[in-house]
């Protein structure tokens, strides 16, 4: 006989925040209640066979955090932004664009109509049975985004959404954006997650695209949360016709750290570019699951990840193309390129392809290796430090990647936030 | 300024070098020039503090001070250049990056103040019109893609830029055709100088048409087996190697060259 599986504790099944529409209420309620039998992943789970063991729930992190009170670190960043602190949105902090093709709304701003249609298209994007961590957020979100772009809709800048949470007590948040991508409009979004405060905490995020046909959606999705945050997100997108996807996740490691990622290409001719740098050190964890569903024929994905790995770090990278027996001309590359900084140091890389269509073109690879030592040797042969060098040949590794982010002020924060982690992963060189 | 003593060096296990002797004054030009697999790249390696290699005996001081116990980017701050036989490309960070990088390292070591990226950018490119290579050369990846010769002038180029006290240049010439040579050996002789010794590695003799050394060494199984004035590099040139003992299948095949 099978042990029973541990069940993700009742504890966490108790959502906050009660000015929501009705229609949400009824969502939230009737998700909880299919998430009262769910098992806790374990290492026998398939998709968390290596990240398992870093999850460690307590009943007191599932109180959802509190609400109201100060903005926290917020970062000063230019332009549109809406902040939400700990899953809820501050209006106070946040700017928004005064557009009429572009409306922004909070969950709780919905009349009931437009909740209901919401509601109707809420976790749409995800399978809920692979991506059982996205029902939880259904479940307990206090507070959310949608942001609709009407046809031909563009916005002159990126918008920025800061996330953080304010962990001066245990607890837990639940953010959630839906973006609504009508034909031909164009929007760069810019995630950010952050932290404050030391106590232990879980952020469970989803953020959902719907690209109607040739709309254009370019999504930067920036971890930096502390060592006290464990952070399962999962971003969801399906894609009609002509339409273009475009991704880059940048991710420091962290107690625990899970993001995924699904794309269905699922009109004629859309395409996605799929960008992944995960950096870890200490005893960090970092695992990236990427789903691309190529359903329509005639789409391209590209998709690019890079691991670095230091100290006693672990990364995870699963990359899951699924091409369905309809989508004829097929086109999907996917480059898995992992760089280990030390002995110590664990990665593992898993690409999956199903492939049932026979007219399709597939390439795939993935490495791991570690710093090229004829390479070293050249750099100090110049004159350049041991350290320098080092991080010239590490940067080398993610620079394609970092230099494509299309957002200068993200590219910045990534480079500093690089320049600590070399600092670290190379004090002893 | 370099002072070799009965190097003896050896790679997993295998003793490569076994007992080389040299002694290279400032200003000086010595060729060292043998067949294939006769240890000139060890030689060249060893000095410039590759630790794939081991030195198992023997001394080499540079102006007095102890060399081997140097880190490679010590001694290459101390004004040692080692042009490679085989540059390595690496994809990722920008020739001129790379070539910023190493000029600023050698000019705060000396206490100098760094190069900003406009001063540094009009000597480099200078310096590329020099070797003849496009200046757009400094945005692509080091070496990346280069072919044979670019690397060979790209190496020279390096050299150009940072001034070394010795600059060790390993089979520059091979690779090359006719006008990329006279560019290459334009570029050495521009390094000629008074306070600089050069010490040339090569296989055949077409270098020392346009470089004039003043020594020549065959080197042979690890040994330095023979030197003398530039007159030995034209006798080896009409002999090969075999009337100094030394198998070499190669140079018969290619003294025509
Ligand atoms: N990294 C290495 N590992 C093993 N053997 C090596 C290595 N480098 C050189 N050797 C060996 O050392 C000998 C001398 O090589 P090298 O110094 O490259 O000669 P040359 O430059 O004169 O052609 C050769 O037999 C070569 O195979
Ligand atoms: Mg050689």
């Amino acid at each position: 006989m099978k042990p029973a599986p541990t069940l993700l504790s009742p504890a966490f099944l108790h959502p906050a925040g009660q000015a929501l529409p009705e229609p949400l209420l009824a969502l939230r309620k009737q998700r909880g209640a299919a998430l009262v039998d769910m098992p806790m992943p374990t290492r026998k789970t398939e998709n968390w066979k290596y990240s398992s063991k870093y999850l460690k729930l307590t009943d007191e992190m599932a109180t959802s955090l509190p609400t109201t009170g100060k903005t926290g670190s917020a970062l000063a960043v230019p332009g549109y932004k809406v902040v939400f602190i700990n899953g809820v949105v501050m209006p106070e902090a946040s700017e928004y664009p005064d557009l009429d093709n572009i409306r922004i709304q909070r969950f709780g701003d919905l009349s009931d109509a437009e909740a209901s249609d919401l509601v109707e298209r809420l976790d749409s994007t995800l399978d809920a049975k692979a991506v059982q961590f996205a029902g939880l957020n259904t479940a307990r979100f206090e507070d959310g985004l949608v942001i609709r772009l009407k046809p031909d809709a563009a916005l002159d800048q990126p918008l920025f959404i800061i996330h953080e949470v304010t962990a001066d007590a245990s607890g837990s948040a639940f953010p959630r954006i839906f973006v609504d991508a009508g034909r031909n409009s164009q929007l760069t979004l810019v995630e950010e997650y952050i932290s404050s405060g030391e106590e232990a905490v879980f952020v469970n995020s989803v953020t959902e695209f719907t690209l109607a046909e040739g709309a254009n959606i370019t999504n930067i999705r920036l971890s930096m949360g502390g060592e006290n945050v464990q952070h399962i997100g999962a971003t969801g997108v399906t894609q009609q016709r002509s339409s273009r996807f475009e991704s880059h996740c940048v991710g420091f490691g962290g107690p625990l750290r899970r993001h995924d990622l699904r794309v269905r290409l699922e009109g004629k001719g859309a395409e996605c570019k799929l960008n992944g740098v995960v950096v870890t050190q200490d005893t960090q964890h970092y695992d990236n699951h990427t789903t691309i569903e190529h359903v329509a024929p005639n789409c391209d994905s590209e998709e690019t990840y890079r691991n670095i790995a230091a100290d006693k770090s672990h990364a995870v990278f699963n990359g899951r193309i699924h091409i369905h027996p309809d989508a004829q001309k097929s086109n999907a590359n996917m480059s898995n390129k992992n760089l280990l900084l030390s002995t110590g140091a664990e990665i593992d890389t898993k690409p999956e392809l199903e492939i049932y269509a026979d007219d399709v073109k597939c390439a795939h690879g993935a490495t791991i290796g570690q710093l090229n030592e004829e390479s070293l040797f050249y750099l100090v042969s110049r004159g350049i430090g041991r350290r320098e060098a080092n991080v010239l040949l590490t940067m080398a590794f993610i620079n394609e990647l970092v230099t494509q982010i299309p957002v200068e002020a993200v590219r910045d924060t990534v480079q500093a936030r690089l320049s600590q982690f070399f600092d670290q992963a190379f004090q002893e060189v | 300024m370099l002072s070799i003593k009965n190097l003896h060096a050896s790679v997993e296990g295998k003793e490569i070098l076994k007992g080389i002797n040299l002694e290279i004054k400032a200003g000086e030009v010595h060729a060292i020039m043998g067949p294939n697999g006769s240890g000139k790249s060890t030689l060249s390696q060893v000095l410039a503090g590759n630790d794939a290699f081991e030195v198992t005996s023997g001394s080499v001081t540079m102006n007095g001070e102890n060399l081997l116990e140097k880190e490679t980017e010590e001694r290459a701050r101390d004004g040692v250049f080692l042009a490679f036989q085989y540059p390595v490309e690496i994809p990722g960070v920008s020739n001129l990056q790379f070539m910023r990088t190493s000029v600023n390292a050698m000019r705060h070591h000396r206490g100098e103040s760094e190069m900003n990226a406009a001063e540094f950018m009009k000597l480099a490119r200078e310096v590329s019109k020099q070797v003849d290579l496009d200046p757009a050369f400094l945005k692509r990846g080091v070496n990346e893609g280069f072919s044979g010769g670019e690397k060979k002038r790209n190496e020279i180029m390096q050299a150009l830029m940072l001034q070394p006290k010795l600059a060790i240049l390993d089979e520059t010439d091979s690779g090359l055709d006719i006008d990329a040579l006279k560019v290459v050996s334009d570029g050495v002789n521009a390094l000629r100088a008074e306070d600089r010794a050069i010490l040339m590695v090569t296989h055949y003799q077409r270098l020392l048409d346009h470089i004039v050394p003043d020594f020549v060494h065959v080197l042979a199984d690890g040994k330095i087996v023979k030197s003398g004035g530039r007159e030995l590099a034209l006798e080896l040139e009409d002999r090969g190697y075999a009337w100094l003992g030394i198998k070499d299948d190669e140079t018969a095949a290619n003294s025509a060259n």
